[in-house]
């Protein structure tokens, strides 16, 4: 029943580079142009999203038959919150130290569109090995693009690198600012499309 | 019609196995998560009394937690004070009826253990079998006074003002003398890189020192932070030999009682945290000298 042509490691590489969740489909722009300011929070929500993709895309796909078409995205919502809720809980409860650091973030995963999103479009429709895979893709995807983003307004806008003082200034503090998450985020999806027609260009010549 | 009762029941199930889930996980994880918390709370406070690998707390250190209470009866308020008091050998809460000008009024014995007073609901219920059926009360909020070898050692309070963004919690630390002994950010929603840096060494620690009376005046300047005291602050996180001992001293003394230097960029969440501390501080300094006048003329024999 599946319709996806893809192996499995064809999946895997896609969310990360040709289907990027922030650079290519421009979803969850809202983590990416706000939390990015750092690459320890990258690092941190990415580790958050892919855990949420990867139970929320298997559980949608083993329930997939049974999901009533008219309330999809009610079931898709809950599969999230459920998730999230069951994550939040038991980081807090037997691993303080990574709750400390991202319990903050994990509880905001449940407003993200790309995890809707990828049930929607991928997790309902395909098998489990196949969703698990694209989960791990998909996730792994964010967490790059946020990490790519993260290391470049963290080393212009602080001038640190995951805390460390790097260049010793603030070369220019707007890059923590909010606003310049549109900016970072709209020049890094430019370079990853040059990037592809660059790519595409030297396989057909 | 059987279209709408199929959706229905479809969702209905949804939901109860989510909740279900969530309230399973909640149920088995719920204890290991309170301790989790309490270990970091009371890591923070030996951190923040100056405790730690080169100098280990006094084995007789004991944390004393002191509630306070608004009570309302016949549509009067007053203030009642949850104390821990010696008791043949051992330690049992006393709550302590003042009205609001701190006169007197009656005492009686909360049936509780130090262990499940920790917990507000716990407290709640203790205190339901003693009040009269008239009486309502409420729980405003919480103090730690630190005793080690029958003297008190420390005061830390745990404060939560409003930030930039939404409420930071914090403690604050004041020797017997009300002078601040330093501050600890618990939890906040600050921005990364900006606000966020509350929680650093060059910021939070130039809490450390500051003496009562300057406390009340205490206000942020926003100039750069010099060299020399940027270097003292995070003097934990260089390597040794970085500040000499006399170095250290001599840069005390230089920026002793001190205004704050702002955060760059986030004056606001200097400000926020500045009067939160100073707010904090003064209440209870306030407070904690109208009940020992209080429990002295009551003769209350307190753990503390």
């Amino acid at each position: 029943m599946s319709t996806t042509t893809k192996s499995n490691t064809q999946l895997f590489v896609d969310g990360i580079l040709k289907e990027n969740p922030i650079f290519k489909l421009a979803l969850s722009m809202c983590p990416a142009v706000g939390i990015s300011t750092s690459v320890m929070n990258g690092i941190l929500l990415g580790t958050a999203v892919l855990f949420v993709q990867v139970f929320s895309s298997c559980t949608i796909s083993i329930v997939r038959n049974y999901i009533h078409p008219k309330i999809r995205i009610p079931t898709y919502t809950l599969t999230i919150a459920t998730w999230v809720t069951v994550i939040d809980l038991v980081l807090a409860a037997y691993v303080p130290v990574a709750y400390n650091a991202m319990g903050m973030f994990v509880r905001l995963i449940v407003a993200f569109a790309i995890i809707t999103m990828r049930l929607e479009m991928f997790a309902c429709k395909e098998p489990l090995v196949k969703s698990f895979v694209d989960g791990v893709g998909m996730g792994l995807g964010f967490m790059v693009g946020m990490v790519a983003l993260g290391v470049v307004r963290e080393l212009l806008g602080s001038g640190e690198l995951l805390g460390y003082d790097v260049l010793g200034f603030q070369p220019l503090l707007f890059f923590i600012l909010p606003s310049a998450g549109f900016f970072v985020v709209g020049l890094m999806m430019a370079f990853f499309n040059w990037i592809e027609v660059v790519h595409n260009r030297k396989k057909e010549g | 019609m059987k279209e709408i009762i199929k959706i229905t029941f479809a969702l209905t199930i949804s939901c109860v196995v989510a909740a279900s889930a969530m309230g399973l996980t909640y149920t088995l994880t719920a204890k290991a998560k309170k301790h989790n918390h309490h270990m970091n709370v009371q890591n923070a406070m030996l951190d923040l009394l100056g405790y730690g690998e080169d100098n280990p707390a006094p084995s007789d250190l004991q944390f004393l937690r002191i509630y306070r209470y608004i009570i309302r009866e016949d549509g009067r308020q007053f203030m009642g004070y949850m104390v821990p008091v010696e008791k043949d050998g051992d330690i049992a809460y006393e709550m302590v009826m003042m009205d609001l000008e701190y006169n007197f009024l009656k005492k009686f014995e909360v049936p509780i253990s130090l262990e499940e007073a920790l917990e507000v609901h716990d407290r709640a219920k203790a205190l339901e079998k003693v009040f009269e059926p008239n009486q309502s009360f409420s729980y405003a909020d919480a103090a730690v006074v630190a005793v080690a070898g029958g003297d008190r050692v420390g005061y830390i309070l745990p404060g939560q003002f409003p930030g930039f963004r939404t409420f930071i919690h914090a403690l604050v630390a004041m020797d017997p003398n009300f002078e601040l002994l330093g501050l600890e950010i618990m939890e906040h929603e600050e921005d990364a890189g900006l606000g966020a840096e509350i929680e650093e060494d060059y910021f939070k620690n130039q809490f450390e020192g500051v003496t009562y009376d300057k406390l009340k005046t205490l206000e942020v300047v926003k100039k750069p932070l010099p060299g020399d005291y940027k270097k003292y602050l995070e003097r934990e996180q260089l390597k040794e030999g970085a500040l000499t001992k006399e170095e250290i001293t001599e840069i005390q003394k230089k920026y002793k009682n001190q205004d704050i230097y702002a955060i760059t960029a986030s004056t606001i969440s200097s400000v926020a945290v500045t009067n939160g501390v100073k707010n904090t501080a003064k209440k209870f300094a306030y407070r904690i000298d109208k009940l020992d006048t209080v429990l002295d003329k009551q003769n209350i024999q307190t753990a503390f």
